[in-house]
């Protein structure tokens, strides 16, 4: 009587045990690896180096991920494309957004009239889920959730982008190789 | 004549220049000698540096990573910026260690190690440092004092993890010692002379190499050398896992390098003793004819063939590394005493019965050319030491398993099927029960 059942090892797996063959199978497994890193650069048959030398080789990040906020321009007059209507702000789940707007004056065919421009946008990455809802409440195609990830700072104030960082683009260190 | 001790005259256009400023003998008893020291001493150490090296090369292409890229090309300045910082460490002492043993016990094992190299032959001629007649005792009785530097590191740290390693790698230095020992013996039989050198040219004048005689000998000796080594799957004293990191948990910079210089220099002590009995040393069929007559290219060959086994052999050190797990202790012990020991024991009767018979059948069969300076064999008798010698490792496996039939062994489910429910209470539990059902 045993405590569990165990079928009794056939005569092949007996054989198996006897010249040792699942020792040989683990040791031919880490030779291919080993010759697999030296002959099969891009891992075409799987049995290459999968290790990307991340500050020289960017890794591709799939279509729909989104990362760092930025304000798009008017590519010819470089004027900002955001007319302050306030609707990323409100389509925002986290409240991260705020967009601050301005009147000025100016004249439309002789008249006084005033408009609201953008003075001031503040977008908080360290509040932001990159739900990229704020991009689809957009209505002039401006603010856009990239695909750049590199987001990290020293201090907690480094994660408040504001309206320049978000049009530039924030200035960060790029490692050569 | 028969000398105990030897010294071999350099290259002769070294011989030449060494002449103008040195007399015959001192040039033969002194100053080659100490360039061959140099010599051997510096590959050795630069060897210790870059196995670090290759050690995490072919763990990353095992795991398919990388490993060091970003120091020199393909990382190969990594064991230089390695050494700057170890020796720009803190040499630390702690507080309640014994200071005197703590600090000379990394140079113990180092020495150790670095005097067994002085025997190791690797190539005919000036290849040879020196040719002791008790080469092979030598280099077993000076490695086995590199246990002695580890016991001493265990203990004067004064640290459990440190004491627990210190006393686990001498357990089983000392165990696998004796099946290392014993597994030299069936070479000797065949060559019947202790000196390294005297084994590599007995394989030489026979062509043939003895691992073919001795394949089981060849085995035991591989698994005992890397037990020997305190090398994965037998890395028990510096268990990372559970002993945090064995006998040199305590050292740092400069002390603890010192520690694995020791550990790779012993590889290839290992590694060239087994080259040496078991591979033919530096004789490889085909290169005297390669070499045309010139000596000291000859030796030069020689030397590229030693290298070249050699490097198989460590690399095999590598590869068993980051393929197996760790050994449990008493498993490690088990194989040890259980299997290896026998199987070496065996291996010694095996090897007499094997020259018995190839003497008994010189009358019918042509096996035998002459018994005076090793065991010279005909090509019949080749054979038959060759039938004898496989033949050895299917008898060994079923000598084993016959004495070892009761003992536990690593089979987990033939435990499971063995055990015996003993004192099962009354109104047996589900367990019982249910064990009950499926049988």
């Amino acid at each position: 009587m045993s405590l569990v059942k165990v079928p009794r090892p056939t005569l092949g797996e007996r054989l198996k045990r006897f010249f040792m063959a699942d020792m040989f199978k683990g040791m031919w497994l880490t030779l291919k690896y080993n010759v697999g890193a030296l002959t099969d650069k891009d891992s075409v048959k799987g049995f290459g180096i999968y290790t990307e030398q991340y500050p020289s080789v960017r890794p591709q990040v799939a279509p729909r991920f989104h990362g760092a906020p930025r304000l798009n321009m008017d590519p010819e007059t470089h004027e900002s494309l955001c007319i302050a209507c306030n609707l990323c702000a409100l389509a925002c789940p986290e409240d991260c957004i705020d967009v601050i707007a301005m009147d000025i004056e100016m004249s439309v065919g002789g008249k006084p009239r005033k408009k609201k421009v953008l003075d001031e946008f503040i977008f908080d990455t360290s509040r932001c889920m990159f739900c990229a809802l704020c991009q689809e409440a957009c209505p002039t195609a401006c603010l856009e959730l990239t695909q750049e990830f590199e987001l990290a700072t020293y201090s907690r104030a480094g994660f408040v982008w504001n309206r320049e960082m978000l049009e530039q683009g924030r200035e960060s260190r790029k490692f050569e190789a | 004549m028969t000398s105990t001790f030897a010294l071999f005259a350099p290259p002769s256009f070294l011989d030449d220049l060494l002449l103008r400023f040195f007399g015959q003998e001192t040039v033969n008893y002194v100053v080659w000698p100490f360039i061959q020291i140099g010599a051997v001493i510096t590959l050795v150490a630069v060897w210790a540096l870059y196995a670090s090296y290759l050690e995490r090369k072919i763990s990353a292409f095992m795991q398919a990573r990388l490993g060091p890229m970003r120091v020199g090309k393909w990382g190969l300045l990594q064991p230089i910026a390695d050494a700057v910082k170890l020796l720009t460490k803190e040499d630390l002492v702690p507080e309640k260690a014994d200071p005197y043993i703590f600090r000379y016990a990394p140079y113990i094992s180092v020495a150790a190690t670095f005097i067994t190299f002085s025997v190791v032959p690797f190539a005919p001629n000036w290849g040879v440092i020196t040719d002791v007649n008790i080469g092979l005792l030598l280099v077993l009785a000076i490695s086995s004092v590199g246990v002695l530097a580890l016991i001493l590191a265990g203990w004067s740290s004064n640290s459990k993890y440190a004491l627990l390693g210190g006393l686990r790698s001498s357990a089983q230095m000392v165990s696998y010692e004796v099946s290392m020992g014993l597994s030299l013996i069936g070479g000797l039989m065949f060559a019947r002379t202790l000196s390294l050198s005297g084994i590599t040219t007995a394989q030489a004048s026979d062509s043939v190499w003895f691992i073919l005689y001795q394949p089981l000998a060849f085995v035991i000796f591989l698994i005992s050398g890397i037990a020997e080594n305190n090398r994965a799957p037998f890395d028990l004293p510096e268990a990372e896992s559970e002993l945090v990191a064995g006998f040199h948990t305590e050292y740092s910079g400069m002390r603890w390098s010192l520690f694995f210089m020791a550990e790779y220099a012993a590889m290839v002590v290992v590694a060239g003793v087994a080259t040496t009995v078991f591979l033919g040393g530096w004789y490889f069929p085909g290169v005297y004819r390669l070499a045309g007559g010139s000596n000291n290219l000859y030796v030069f060959l020689s030397l590229v063939v030693f290298i070249v086994k050699m490097a198989v052999l460590l690399y095999l050190y590598f590869w068993l590394r980051w393929t197996f797990p760790r050994y449990r202790y008493d498993q490690l012990m088990d194989l040890g005493w259980k299997w290896m020991i026998p199987a070496s024991l065996l291996n010694i009767v095996w090897t007499a019965v094997t020259i018995f018979v190839l003497q008994a059948l010189d009358g019918r069969l042509d096996t035998v050319e002459s018994l005076n300076r090793g065991v010279n064999l005909t090509g019949q008798g080749k054979g038959v030491a060759v039938f004898m010698g496989f033949a050895g490792l299917f008898i060994a496996a079923l000598f084993l398993a016959y004495l070892n039939r009761h003992s536990r062994d690593f089979n987990l489910k033939k435990q499971r099927r063995e055990i015996k429910l003993v004192d099962v209470p009354k109104g047996a539990p589900a367990v019982a029960r249910a064990a009950a059902d499926n049988a």
